[in-house]
């Protein structure tokens, strides 16, 4: 049998986080914050001894009282700087800028979400995408508009524009080779 | 075939000149800085040794110079752990056919120089625990030795291309790799710090107070090093645990541990669609670091209804489309001479199997990811208590809050006291050597405030859900 007649099962139990999980634990912000600005949308519900996006963020935005707490945003502090998508040693953050399409491409309808990626081929500026959701659902194609390699971590972010509606779904991306 | 990985998101592979080794006569490419077992497996070679009496293939498991699966005749020397033996130019290699009752016998002379050596601290294993031992018994002004039978310092940091979870404290963001890197060049600013890599502990002798152990200069040219010392940290880390199944001992089932040896550290492919068993976080960070070396890992399966690792973890590689796979386990691993393929299925509640689950697999390897057994040996032989706790790994020393043994002037550290993390590690380092070094007499003053808040790092650290366990067994080894 091959990997993709497998079907895993769609559980937390098995590493299967949903947007109705992260919304319930407080990590997805109000659609009126989203519309207006670029912020992480982060994986992690669990209490677990991680601190590296409290540690980096510039503005403390990332509220943390103790090592095990899960981080919650500050979504007014928040300016979007990516570094704690950079920094997160779970690859867990995604900055979705729902706002990027109509403010920057004066095109509304498409988001910019930042997605940290370390594996080859590492996709370039202008690279069509195969975009995918938490669970290797295919989402969208999508076009890789901007790379970054973080200098302090090493990790690279893909920014890559997709349709608004599926950015909060968005986690992992794939290039789509040329035939 | 070449199984090397030439292109990596994350590792440069720094490979040495070109050498040339025979494997029963055929001839081998190797690289400088390869050792003998990572550049037979680069060549397609999965069949190291035969059992005594059954004469079935074996191949590597552990690849960090634990198990005895990887021992053949290098040079007329019998039962050499190739695995942790640098390849030289021109080196014979040759199966063994079994292991003999009688002691096998070296085909040429062996060079024995024996040398005695005292030290304040003597510490054994540089890994992520020993290194940081040795970094602060040597701010103690101490004379400090640190062994390790391997010829890389390090320990497992040096296999770990993610980066860390924990605190600043604990290195948090950084890559293990790169900690390794730091911690091994602080270690080397210390005059009063002597490394001795390639060096293995064979005994220690109670009465005299002796350790013994012989360092490889060469394949055939060996020193018996005799250390005494004020005190001792041990810092031997674990060995991977076996899982028992048919076809569990074919070449290509290895410990995933070994895999990640074989990838991160020599950029060798261990197999090209393996199946990983166990979905702890050590199962699921090696399918990712897998996929980073260009590895299609089938799925990752588990007997448990519930992923014992980090949510972020798993996620991690159910968004790449790596299957995890609870209450799943393995029928059995079969294949001539080597994994061709595997048989998994299904259990309900009470871990029976489901009637009509299972599923051929077509994987050329299987990786156990199935827990550590700390490698508590010389603790023994050095007169520790030990305790059978399962919730830390098996046999485990007893010990006080600052990590002393019941043995006199033994101190513990890293997987060795309890199958944890490197985060762990470096802090119990921290801990145990500063203990040692206040029991040998060393300048701790400055020391005991750091000793102090490593041991309230650790609670605190400890203190989440994923540790309950942990706390659990460390209440039944605390003196």
């Amino acid at each position: 049998m091959s990997r993709e007649e497998i079907k895993p099962q769609k559980t937390l139990e098995s590493g299967y986080v949903t947007i109705e999980d992260l919304a319930k634990a407080g990590m997805i912000p109000p659609m009126e914050v989203l519309e207006r600005k670029a912020v992480p949308i982060i994986d992690d519900i669990e209490h677990i001894p991680c601190t590296p996006c409290y540690d980096v963020c510039p503005t403390k935005a990332i509220i943390m009282p103790t090592m095990n707490d899960p981080p919650k945003v500050d979504w007014e502090k928040c300016t979007g700087c990516t570094l704690c998508a950079q920094a997160c040693p779970g690859l867990a953050i995604t900055i979705v800028n729902m706002a990027f399409g109509k403010n920057v491409l004066k095109r509304d309808g498409l988001a910019l979400v930042s997605i940290p990626y370390e594996l080859i081929p590492i996709p370039k500026k202008g690279d069509k995408v195969r975009v995918y959701d938490r669970g290797h659902s295919f989402l969208t194609e999508g076009e890789v508009y901007s790379v970054i390699k973080s200098p302090k971590f090493g990790t690279v972010l893909v920014n890559v524009l997709v349709p608004k509606e599926v950015a909060l779904d968005v986690k992992f991306v794939e290039v789509i080779k040329d035939e | 075939m070449d199984r090397r990985v030439w292109e990596h998101p994350i590792l440069k592979f720094d490979r040495g000149r070109e050498l040339f080794i025979s494997m029963n006569g055929k001839t081998i490419k190797a690289f400088e800085g390869e050792t003998v077992a990572v550049a037979l497996y680069a060549a397609g070679i999965m069949q190291f040794s035969y059992s005594s009496v059954r004469h079935r293939p074996r191949g590597p498991f552990c690849m960090i110079g634990k198990c005895s699966q990887c021992f053949m005749r290098v040079n007329g020397i019998p039962h050499v752990r190739t695995c942790i033996t640098p390849v030289e130019d021109r080196m014979v290699v040759e199966v063994e056919s079994g292991h003999d009752v009688d002691l096998p016998t070296p085909s040429r002379p062996i060079e024995v120089v024996p040398i005695k050596k005292h030290y304040d601290v003597v510490i054994v294993g540089a890994g992520p625990a020993g290194l940081k031992a040795a970094i602060k018994a040597g701010e103690a002004g101490l004379k400090v030795a640190v062994l390790d039978q391997s010829p890389y310092l390090g320990g497992q940091l040096i296999k770990q291309t993610h980066k860390f979870f924990g605190t600043k404290e604990s290195y948090a963001g950084m890559r293990g790799i790169d900690i390794a890197k730091l911690l091994i060049s602080q270690v080397k600013e210390f005059d009063n710090i002597d490394l001795y890599s390639q060096a293995t502990v064979v005994g220690y002798y109670k009465k005299e107070g002796v350790l013994l152990a012989y360092q490889m200069e060469k394949l055939g040219v060996y020193k018996l090093l005799n250390f005494t010392a004020k005190s001792f940290v041990i810092a031997t880390g674990a060995m991977e645990k076996n899982l028992i199944f048919p076809g569990d001992d074919l070449p290509g089932v290895m410990g995933a541990g070994a895999a990640q040896t074989l990838m991160n550290v020599f950029g060798v492919k261990p197999a090209d669609k393996p199946l990983i068993i166990g979905a702890g976080n050590v199962g699921v960070i090696v399918a990712y670091q897998a996929a980073q070396a260009g590895i299609e890992v089938k799925a990752v399966i588990d007997i448990v209804s519930k992923s014992a690792a980090y949510l972020v973890h798993s996620s991690k590689i159910r968004r790449m489309g790596i299957p995890i796979l609870m209450r799943h386990t393995i029928r059995e691993a079969y294949g001539n001479g080597r994994v061709e393929g595997a048989v998994i299925y299904q259990v309900d509640d009470k871990f029976q199997p489901i009637r009509g689950s299972e599923v051929d697999l077509d994987v050329d390897g299987v990786w156990l990811a199935v827990g550590l057994s700390p490698s508590v040996e010389l603790l023994e032989l050095m007169g520790a208590d030990i305790k059978f706790v399962p919730e830390l790994g098996g046999y485990v020393p007893l010990r006080s809050r600052i990590l002393e043994t019941t043995a006199q002037n033994v101190f513990i550290a890293g997987d060795v006291s309890s199958i944890e993390e490197a985060s762990t590690a470096m802090m119990e380092g921290t801990i145990a050597g500063i203990s040692a070094a206040e029991k040998a007499g060393g300048n701790v003053e400055k020391l005991l405030e750091e000793r102090k808040n490593a041991v309230l790092w650790l609670d605190e650290f400890r203190s989440g859900p994923h540790y309950k366990r942990i706390k659990e067994g460390l209440q039944k080894v605390l003196l």
